[in-house]
């Protein structure tokens, strides 16, 4: 210690200076030197990151695709995981394009960000950043609670689809293994919504001879109201035509109607205790079940305690979810049957599940309301009305009635230009078929994905496989079906009597309010 | 010429194509809790959405119009000052206005003062208060993209046109056209707000109900100590001068010490 501090030097005034000095003249120079130089706009914090080529064009050229759609955090369908989005463009791609809602109305929005939910944007967005709603924890939690029991109903085309999930070749009819697999979760009741398509069926025909025979004040031709994503479209951009849709409601709701009055009266079950759940191919059905007018069974009823007539929407991923978080083994599951009451549909009831199906379904029980005899055979491959086309028109020769000219659109933006055809009084139609997603029920928004962008291929092999239950079903009429006539007989009496019209049918509401609708064929903003 | 960019909020719809489009460009990390948040949460946020890892944020007013309701988004991040008060601030000059319009920031200058933050007229810096060697963050304008013609990352994504960069005066001149064009309110912010911004904003509906700062100066905000900080070196040097010189008269024919 003492000798270090012994060697301490005295720092002298004129060292001191002399430091200060030099450091300065050195910093001096090294400024002078360029050291000192403005910052460039590569020393900035951030741009190290990656854009999609697109947008790395000089100058601001305009960009073929840009963007995304918008999404309201609220949307009871659609989610969106930002941090998997990568700006490719292909929600707007197919909003814009296919089903022609984004860029179709003015700006600025109102308090509103329009969406017919139809979910066509999940299918094409290459990340997996827009995906449903998951509801999976809600029918969990009624499935757990020993007091509620669960009724599940399944659409007619996630049959053909839920196999896909699990490996196994595209369009597979898995129907058994469905059921089976929904049993193991614990499911209490399964029906098979192919029942109420050919309520449907019955409903929305009886209402179709009746408007054209003019007993009813409704105008041609009449729009089937079986897809969730139509019904918006229609309130949102053709406010004037909703008259022309059926008021017949869609398959789900019917058979959830029905679940909480028909069968809870006859097995005598607590409607109040019910919690009825449907799997579908389609987000917009989960948009479907919270509208307003969807509480038909607590109205009937009168007990306010009663939940929607469909508390919870599951897509046909949604399910495969729930199955493999079970960790059931999907493919070697024994075909089970569906339960009784509401579990038998028709060949008629199996092809709602792709474009032209409805048509068809309804072409063979028109033409036996009209006629009183069974359709020939010829309506039981109604051609012109099948495949993949964004628009087929056919002719239904009906003796003693003559050729009804009918259409069957796919995809929105397709219906806009017969909807526009139809405002210009331009319409030889009598009945047209509407399916908001290309190729119908069997490629919605909640359909497994393809390992392919979404193809006609895909489409057409899944249409394969509802047309050959068709062909394979012991009943391919929606009038043949021994439960159709039942419920009638022992419920509804006939199709649109009082009751029917209280159960199964619905209104519509005009949300032109919410959008300015474009009026010209202006191409974007 | 000197660029910037024109947001016309009417036209907005809210799908926040260019806060990803900012992440993406930036690397700018996700937080769970911050993703969580909607357009209207953040509207509500004491920091308008803005944190070290989000330079851009899009928030949304409920506002009230013509008797119905409308919702309106606001997209924020930095102005880009034309004579920016950070840069003015900053005694290390890690800030730098360039001559292609970006105010940026350079983090290897930076002493981490945060002069900076009081000097923002917006309140739009953030520091990175959890890291060990923090900085301050703000929307950069994609510099390096601006200085090689391209466009910003958020501008190159915007679906409906609501954000648009170009010349400054270009922009200006086709914001007054729209305003009276589309009836919008009679003014362009950012055209004087703080000695002007090369962010630009029109809008239908009155920017106070938009957390707009409206009540800034319009002086340039450097302006305001321009006049007696220049004097600082003459003040220092000749200080200096004053005091060598008495001590020299003082001093006067007596030995020096040590």
């Amino acid at each position: 210690m003492e000798s270090k501090t012994g060697k301490v030097k005295n720092l002298s005034r004129r060292s001191f200076l002399k430091f200060f000095g030099g450091a300065s003249l050195a910093g001096v120079s090294l400024n002078l030197a360029g050291c000192g130089q403005p910052i460039t706009a590569e020393k900035a914090v951030g741009g190290n990151g990656w854009m999609p080529t697109q947008y790395n064009e000089p100058g601001s050229w305009p960009t073929n695709v840009r963007g995304r759609v918008p999404i309201d955090p609220a949307n009871p369908s659609i989610i969106r995981d930002d941090q998997k989005c990568i700006l490719c463009g292909q929600c707007i791609e197919v909003c814009e394009k296919i089903q022609s809602v984004f860029g179709n109305y003015e700006l600025p929005i109102k308090s509103e960000i329009v969406c017919v939910n139809c979910g066509q944007c999940i299918q094409w967005c290459p990340s997996g950043a827009i995906s449903e709603r998951d509801d999976i924890n809600k029918v969990l939690k009624a499935i757990a609670d020993p007091n509620i029991t669960v009724v599940v109903q399944t659409a007619p085309a996630t049959r053909i689809g839920l196999g896909e999930e699990f490996g196994m070749p595209i369009g597979t009819n898995v129907q058994g293994k469905q059921v089976a697999a929904l049993r193991k979760l614990g499911f209490d009741v399964i029906f098979d919504t192919n029942f109420t398509a050919d309520l449907t069926i019955m409903e929305e025909g009886t209402e179709l001879v009746k408007r054209v025979k003019g007993e009813l004040h409704h105008p041609t031709p009449q729009f089937t109201s079986c897809c969730p994503g139509w019904v918006k479209f229609v309130e949102y951009f053709y406010p004037d035509l909703i008259p022309n849709l059926s008021t017949a409601k869609s398959p789900q709701q019917m058979e959830g109607t029905l679940m909480k009055t028909y069968y809870a009266e006859k097995q005598n079950v607590d409607p109040k205790k019910i919690f009825s759940v449907a799997i579908m191919p389609c987000t917009a059905k989960k948009f479907e079940c919270q509208r307003p007018e969807m509480t038909s069974a607590r109205k009937e009823l009168n007990d306010s305690n009663v939940t929607p007539d469909v508390d919870v929407v599951l897509t046909t991923k949604e399910l495969a979810r729930m199955i493999k978080r079970a960790g059931i083994d999907f493919t070697s599951l024994p075909d089970d049957e569906y339960d009784q009451l509401m579990g038998t549909g028709t060949g008629a009831g199996a092809i709602f599940g792709t474009t032209g199906g409805v048509m068809e379904a309804a072409a063979r029980s028109a033409y036996y309301l009209i006629t009183g005899q069974q359709p020939p055979a010829s309506l039981w491959e109604l051609t012109p009305v099948r495949g993949m086309e964004g628009v087929k028109e056919a002719a239904v020769n009906i003796p003693g009635f003559g050729s009804v000219k009918v259409a069957v659109i796919s995809g929105l933006a397709n219906a806009r230009k017969v909807m526009d055809q139809i405002r210009a009084g331009n319409a030889p139609w009598v009945f047209i078929e509407v399916m908001a997603c290309p190729g119908g029920c069997q490629y919605g928004g909640g359909q497994p994905r393809a390992s392919s962008p979404p193809s006609d291929e895909v489409r057409n092999r899944r249409a394969a496989s509802l047309y050959k239950i068709d062909t394979n079903a012991k009943l391919r009429n929606s009038h043949d079906n021994p439960q159709i006539k039942q419920v009638y007989a022992d419920f509804l009496t006939a199709p649109m009597s009082e009751k029917a019209e209280e159960l199964l049918h619905t209104h519509y509401i005009s949300r032109a309010e919410a959008l300015v609708a474009k009026k010209s064929e202006r191409n974007l903003y | 010429m000197t660029n910037g960019v024109l947001v016309d909020i009417p036209k907005c719809v809210g799908c926040d194509s260019c806060s990803v489009a900012c992440k993406l460009w930036n690397e700018l990390e996700w937080d769970p809790q911050e993703k969580s948040k909607t357009a209207t949460d953040r509207a509500k946020e004491p920091n308008n959405g803005l944190w070290p890892e989000e330079w851009t944020s899009i928030n949304r007013y409920d506002l009230q119009k013509d008797g119905s309701s409308v919702w309106r988004y606001v997209k924020t991040q930095c102005f880009h000052c034309e004579d920016p008060a950070c840069a003015s601030s900053c005694f290390s000059k890690a800030f730098q206005k360039l001559p292609e319009g970006p105010v940026i920031y350079d983090q290897s200058l930076c002493v981490g003062c945060r002069y900076c933050m009081m000097a923002c007229p917006f309140d739009i810096l953030r520091y990175e208060w959890k890291k060990a060697i923090p900085g301050v963050r703000k929307c950069q304008m994609c510099a390096t993209r601006v200085a090689n013609d391209m466009e910003p990352a958020c501008t190159s994504v915007c679906p409906t046109g609501a954000i648009i960069f170009g010349d400054r005066e270009q922009l200006l001149a086709e914001a007054k056209k729209r305003i009276k064009e589309n009836g919008y309110v009679d003014r362009v912010f950012g055209e004087r707000e703080a000695g002007g911004t090369s962010w630009l904003y029109i809008s239908d509906t009155p920017f106070e109900q938009m957390r707009f700062r409206t009540d800034v100066t319009t002086m340039p905000l450097p302006s305001y100590t321009e006049g007696y900080m220049k004097a600082t070196p003459f003040v220092g040097v000749g200080w200096a001068a004053i005091l060598a010189g008495l001590y020299i008269f003082n001093n006067k024919g007596k030995e020096p010490l040590d």
